[in-house]
């Protein structure tokens, strides 16, 4: 199962868990599958623009974006991007 | 019994108890880091602390508190309906609904935007009359972004403040909103008393004279004696400045009001480069100036939600995180300093 991994903010309104092991095909799909879906998607189901998800190290917007294809082995982190003050 | 300040900040929320009187304050926080929270208030119903929380990556959220901040659920969900081609950028203030009417929350957000909740702030659900309201396409979003930032409810009608928007009430629940900015300048547009468009910074209605309201706009302080119908200006006799943001009434005067002024909308600092805090106790006739324990050089900003009152003392806070509170006569006292920008102060009873 692809493993995904989440910041401090994110695991904090997640239950305090960081770590989610999902059956998941896409990045979309795992992504919509946690309990924090609501604050990486915006009312139109596009990924907010300042959500970072890397798959084993790569920027999935430089792959597939959201239809990027899982391994069973797969490691998702989200990342919040370098911004504010 | 004391005092319980909700103070919303850039980061966090803190809280602060204590009593105006003794000038004896303890602070605890934050909470919700990493949230910017626009405006946090105490149900006064239920004791349930709601907080407009933000993030510059996650978007506007809601957070309540059934333990007064020991922990937090977050709504599952605050959203636009995707028909409307509208997204929430922010949720910027939480209003309990009357009394009488357990479980009944108001929530305003950018961009100019109101949801209402039936269950305590769990689920929301956007306000029809005010999103596809037809004169939204004359909006303008200020420096703040489009935000509805005043909700008041009374038994029979409910008033919304949205800059750039203007002021608006509904005598059905909510389904329909009459703008009631007659009267209300709009120097910085073409027409300077437009049907809408005024740029309301803070709206408030007297809980003891309900069709008593006043604002505090980007041109001028201003009362209104009929619910809103017509309004007069009150900034020519002693203010330094008709613009600011803040504005706090005394729930037993109605006569009594409170602004903080800044220079200008070009320079949006303290007026005169002093902190002070100017009191009507007539209805806006006349303005004094209290500033005694305040320091006498400062170029401070208090932001729109940022002033509080109640029966015990006047409570506001700094962009530079610094808590004022006085008793109603007498001094005021820094009662918290070095917080993160201060964006709301709400008061409630705490003992």
């Amino acid at each position: 199962m692809a493993v995904i991994l989440l910041p401090s903010l994110l695991a904090a309104e997640a239950g305090g868990r960081k770590r989610f092991e999902l059956d998941a095909k896409t990045v979309g799909e795992a992504l919509r599958a946690l309990p924090v879906a609501p604050l990486l998607f915006d009312e139109g189901g596009e990924l907010r623009r300042l959500v970072n998800v890397y798959v084993d190290g790569a920027d999935v917007r430089g792959a597939e974006g959201l239809d990027t294809q899982l391994t069973p082995t797969a490691s998702v982190r989200v990342v919040a991007a370098v911004a504010g003050g | 019994m004391g005092v319980l300040l909700s103070i919303g900040t850039r980061k966090g929320l803190f809280l602060l108890s204590g009593d105006a009187e003794d000038g004896h304050w303890q602070l605890e926080g934050p909470l919700l880091p990493g949230w910017s929270v626009y405006h946090a208030v105490v149900d006064p119903r239920d004791n349930v602390l709601y907080a407009c929380s933000n993030n510059w990556v996650y978007g506007g959220s809601f957070h309540r508190s059934s333990d007064l901040g020991k922990t937090w659920e977050r709504t599952e969900e605050v959203g636009l309906p995707e028909e409307s081609g509208l997204k929430l950028a922010a949720t910027w203030h939480v209003e309990p609904g009357r009394r009488s009417e357990p479980g009944d929350v108001w929530l305003g957000g950018d961009p100019g935007v109101l949801f209402r909740s039936s269950d305590g702030g769990k689920t929301w659900e956007a306000n029809q009359g005010i999103l596809e309201h037809p004169t939204r396409e004359k909006w303008q979003p200020g420096a703040g972004g489009m935000c509805c930032h005043s909700i008041q409810v009374a038994d029979g009608a409910v008033y919304v403040g949205i800059s750039a928007a203007g002021a608006f009430r509904s005598d059905d629940g909510g389904e329909t909103w009459a703008p009631i900015n007659a009267n209300v300048a709009a120097d910085f547009l073409p027409e300077k008393y437009p049907e809408v468009g005024q740029c309301v910074h803070k709206l408030l209605m007297h809980p003891g004279r309900p069709e008593r309201l006043w604002q505090q706009n980007h041109c001028g302080v201003y009362r209104s004696d009929d619910r809103g119908e017509s309004w007069e200006r009150l900034d020519g006799n002693g203010l330094p400045s008709g613009f600011g943001f803040p504005l706090a009434l005394e729930p037993e005067s109605p006569d009594v009001a409170y602004v903080i002024p800044e220079e200008s909308a070009e320079n949006r600092v303290t007026s005169d480069g002093r902190l002070g805090v100017y009191r009507t106790g007539d209805g806006g006739a006349t303005w004094e100036l209290w500033s005694d324990g305040l320091p006498d050089q400062a170029w401070a900003a208090v932001m729109r939600e940022g002033f509080a009152s109640d029966e015990n003392g006047v409570y506001f806070g700094t962009q530079s995180g610094s808590v004022w509170t006085a008793p109603r006569s007498g001094g005021w006292t820094e009662a918290a300093r070095d917080l993160p920008p201060i964006l709301s102060v709400e008061a409630a009873e705490w003992s």
